[in-house]
């Protein structure tokens, strides 16, 4: 590994957390969403287990080891913002607040329901793809011994 | 099932027992309170665009069925309260694996409960498949025995798989009717070829299901169950579904007089073959199957005679029989308990030890066997009836079927309890005693006091038949036919009993003939021809990564070259105009063209797969000239991301590894079929775009829509809200997706490694 990636690899993850944050927000009015914002995170993870190695990065970064947990809590919180319109008789993907109704704004965010969905997949992306990178770099550093 | 040998079980069933025989008792109390409070229903839509309903009406008929499940299902489960402990302990299991057993126990119960009440085909379908699976696990209880395996397949298959007939009968009908609601369908019913298509393939599933001939096979062999599991499901309510669903379209079935007729002739033939090899079979249990599979048979013949006569027959006779049958397997359980053994010629003799099971059970045969003072009596008196009414054969058919009936059950019992006294190895605990004595005392007030039960079978009666039907059994003392054709089918079986040699002989011969030209032989060679193909198959397929891929670019790109020799061709391979500002993308395409040929033609490792980054990243540029910069963010990351691992992976693969590989120049034939499946999936693939960029969209553009309905969204990206809002489900569904995969890949990467 060159010297530069060495050092951009362990500094890169607040950038972009801030970036896929930035994509979250925004997302509803511009480019982005939850998806992209998740591999973007999942990528800067990814780069410190390839620079650092399995042992280093785990403990570098110890709230990797809750990726499943991140996922599943994507997942639900995906499944529950999709479906708890059906708790009041409106079909599976019914966002609140209606067309036409107030919506609270935080600058350009909007805050619905579907936002909320948003985020629960960008939390799955996030915890799903981790857990693959992990287990993988695992997988070769063990082959490697 | 022979020379167990019980230890002394612990004494307490499992809380999970205990919660089954609950929910048992609930649905008793609920189908009594429901049966006499009326008719009560539940009719919401469940998939509206598609017509399905979740309907169920508790009318008289399934009232019927619903008290079989709950009634013989709270007798039988307080049976394995004591039997299963035993049983677990037997098999050397721990006694955890009694939960498994109850939980498929009430599913199967509720399933039963469910398809008794459905009134949508669909629905019924559901139910109907669910008593399968969990048949299938029940049969299967004891999983480390290769035959109980075997058997559970065996049912799943024959039952789930003819169960496919049945939900093809139901599209037959909605293609006809234009719904799935069966009171509809019976409302609006008339004489046309698909009615006829249509409900004579409900009738296969449910002659299937009810082991009828030829489908017969499958119950035998589901005998590995435990006792419990074969007194329940064969006895009151797996095969019970059968002719359920056959009572439950029958006002569809007897539209067409020729689809009763062969009723009657599939139900004399069950009885024909199940009564004569029940006469020579050894273990207990597969005599008490074949007895099933004989006495569904009456009970299809009744539905084939029809009428109200048949009708009020059919109902009356599943209730007797299912009363008597549990009771006799509950005595072959508890039998083979206190002795050890499960056959005819190694028991006898059980009369003195087991005094109230010999009378209980005698009670149970006696009433199947249709004597005075047992509910058995108006079951056979109903059914000489109405098969005089349909003809005299039928009537000289009926005494022959009841005296085989008599024949086998009395061989059955004398053999367990008759002969010369025998000492018994254990005690048996009296919950396993006590079921067989109600069901025993059911059938002696069933067979005093009849009311009741010609209540129910009167309003289940009025279902079937469409009417209501009177039901009015009675013992009459004078020469009437039915008591002459009683007394015959006595002398027919007393007879058969008598004549053992003969008997066997004949008994032999057509088991015999069943073994060599039965369908049980077909099914086998099926499955083994079957396994065959797919193992054949799959090695192709997983032999490498190569012969994986062209196991889906290939048969996709045949596919492909198909389609588009069938359609035309006018106007779909538009070149286009080529401006100036064009240069851009036909930049990034060319370095697209130039790194796929790099990634075919280099030998190296690590330079095709940066080649194919290359390919990647060009065709991200690509989308996002072409305007659509949400899809270039995600492709741009998701290469990236693939790079990545690409390379982290292959820097440590060790170096030898390369020369080991033959070189990608792949001389050979090998090399040769791998030039030709890429060509045949690359051309398919460019074919396939260049036609669809070809042609502008069919039918309203959905996208305008789209773009109109954003700002109502609360949204400004339109992609974001068509993921997140519009075609929300889609994308739940795919984000489940990728859980599934992430889970998948997990399980097998964690095989070799834990971190």
């Amino acid at each position: 590994m060159t010297p530069i990636v060495e050092l951009i690899a362990p500094r890169l993850l607040p950038i972009a957390s801030v970036v896929a944050i930035a994509l979250i927000v925004k997302g509803y009015a511009n480019v982005g969403e939850g998806f992209g914002a998740g591999v973007i995170v999942a990528l800067a993870i990814g780069l410190r287990y390839v620079v650092l190695g399995p042992e280093r990065a785990d403990r570098t970064i110890p709230i990797v080891r809750a990726a499943p947990l991140v996922a599943v809590t994507g997942l639900l919180i995906a499944l529950g913002s999709g479906f708890f319109g059906l708790l009041f008789g409106s079909p599976p993907f019914t966002h609140y607040p209606p067309p036409g109704e107030p919506v609270v704004r935080i600058g350009a965010l909007e805050l619905t329901t579907a936002v909320a969905f948003d985020v629960g997949i960008f939390l799955l992306v996030v915890g799903a793809v981790v857990m693959l990178i992990r287990q993988l770099s695992w997988l070769v550093a063990e082959d490697d011994s | 099932m022979t020379g167990r040998a019980f230890r002394v079980p612990p004494a307490r069933p499992a809380v999970a027992g205990w919660l089954a025989i609950a929910a048992a008792a609930a649905a008793l109390v609920m189908t009594l309170a429901g049966w006499q409070a009326g008719d009560w229903t539940i009719d919401v839509p469940w998939a509206p665009t598609l017509g399905f309903r979740f309907a169920l009406a508790f009318d008289g008929f399934a009232a019927l069925y619903a008290f079989l499940a709950a009634g013989i299902g709270l007798l039988v489960f307080v049976y394995a309260t004591a039997y299963l402990p035993r049983h677990l302990d037997a098999e050397s299991r721990p006694q955890a694996d009694a939960g498994r057993f109850w939980s498929w126990m009430v599913l199967f119960m509720a399933s039963m409960i469910g398809l008794a009440a459905s009134q949508d085909l669909i629905l019924m379908f559901v139910f109907f498949d669910l008593t399968a699976v969990s048949s299938y696990f029940l049969i299967g209880f004891d999983r480390h025995r290769s035959d109980a395996r075997g058997a559970a397949l065996l049912a799943l298959v024959v039952t789930a798989g003819s169960a496919v007939a049945m939900l093809l009968g139901g599209v037959v009908l909605e293609g006809e009717y234009g719904t799935f609601s069966l009171p509809a369908i019976i409302e609006a019913a008339a004489l046309t070829p698909a009615t006829t298509i249509g409900c004579v393939l409900i009738a296969v599933a449910a002659l299937a299901k009810s082991a009828q001939v030829p489908f017969h096979f499958w119950l035998p062999r589901a005998m590995a169950a435990p006792t419990p599991v074969s007194a329940y499901l064969h006895s009151a309510a797996m095969v019970a579904a059968g002719v359920l669903v056959l009572g439950r379209i029958h006002p569809l079935l007897s539209l067409d007089p020729c689809v009763l007729d062969a009723l009657i002739v599939a139900g004399f033939a069950s009885i024909a073959v199940g009564g004569i090899l029940a006469l020579a079979q050894d273990e207990l249990k597969q005599v008490l199957a074949y007895s099933t599979i004989s006495q569904y048979g009456y009970v299809v013949v009744l539905y084939g005679i029809g009428g109200p006569a048949g009708a009020a027959g059919a109902a009356l006779y599943v209730v007797a029989h299912a009363i008597s049958k549990s009771a006799l397997f509950l005595t072959a359980g508890a039998v083979t308990e206190a002795t050890g053994e499960s056959r005819l010629t190694q028991l006898g003799g059980l009369v003195r030890e087991m005094p109230l099971v010999a009378v209980a059970s005698g009670v149970a045969a006696a009433s199947l066997a249709a004597f005075p003072v047992t509910l058995g009596f108006f079951k056979d008196e109903l059914f000489f009836a109405a098969a005089i009414e349909k003809a005299p054969i039928v009537g000289v058919g009926a005494v022959l079927a009841a005296g085989l009936t008599l024949a086998y059950l009395g061989r059955f019992w004398l053999g367990v309890f008759a002969g010369p006294h025998r000492p018994l190895q254990h005690g048996v605990p009296s919950a396993m005693v006590i079921p067989i004595v109600v069901l025993a005392a059911l059938t002696v007030v069933g067979g005093i006091v009849v009311g009741p039960f010609a209540a129910l079978a009167a309003d289940a009666a009025a279902g079937i038949h469409g009417s209501p039907v009177e039901v009015a059994p009675a013992y009459h003392l004078d020469g009437r036919t039915e008591n002459l054709m009683t007394l015959g089918a006595w002398a027919v079986g007393l007879a058969l009993l008598a004549a053992t040699r003969v008997r066997d002989a004949v008994s032999r011969l057509v088991a015999r003939a069943g073994d060599r030209l039965g369908p049980r032989r077909l099914y086998g060679l099926v499955l083994d021809t079957v396994d065959r193909v797919s193992e054949t198959v799959h090695r192709a397929e997983v032999r490498d990564l190569r012969t994986s891929l062209a196991a889906i670019l290939v048969p996709t790109g045949i596919l492909a070259a198909f389609g588009f020799v069938v359609t035309p061709t006018d106007g779909s391979y538009d070149v286009g105009p080529l401006g100036v500002a064009d240069v851009p993308l036909i930049v990034l395409l060319a370095l697209g063209v130039g790194a796929a040929l790099t990634a075919t033609r280099d030998t190296g490792r690590l330079r095709p797969v940066l080649a194919l980054s290359v390919l990647g990243f060009a065709l991200a540029g690509v989308y996002a000239i072409l305007g659509a910069p949400d899809v270039a963010l995600v492709a741009l990351v998701i290469e990236t991301v693939l790079s990545i691992v690409f390379v982290a992976v292959f820097a440590r693969l060790p170096a030898t590894a390369v020369a080991d590989r033959p070189s990608s120049g792949h001389p050979g034939i090998a090399g040769r079929r791998n030039a030709i499946a890429g060509v045949l999936a690359g051309l398919s693939a460019f074919a396939v775009i260049w036609s669809a960029l070809s042609r502008p969209p069919l039918g309203p553009p959905d996208a305008a829509a789209h773009i109109r309905l954003t700002p109502d969204a609360h949204g400004g990206d339109v992609v974001t809200v068509i993921l997140a809002d519009f075609r929300g489900l889609d994308t739940m569904v795919e984000i489940t997706v990728l859980a599934v995969a992430v889970i998948g890949v997990t399980s097998l990467l964690r095989r070799r490694s834990e971190p």
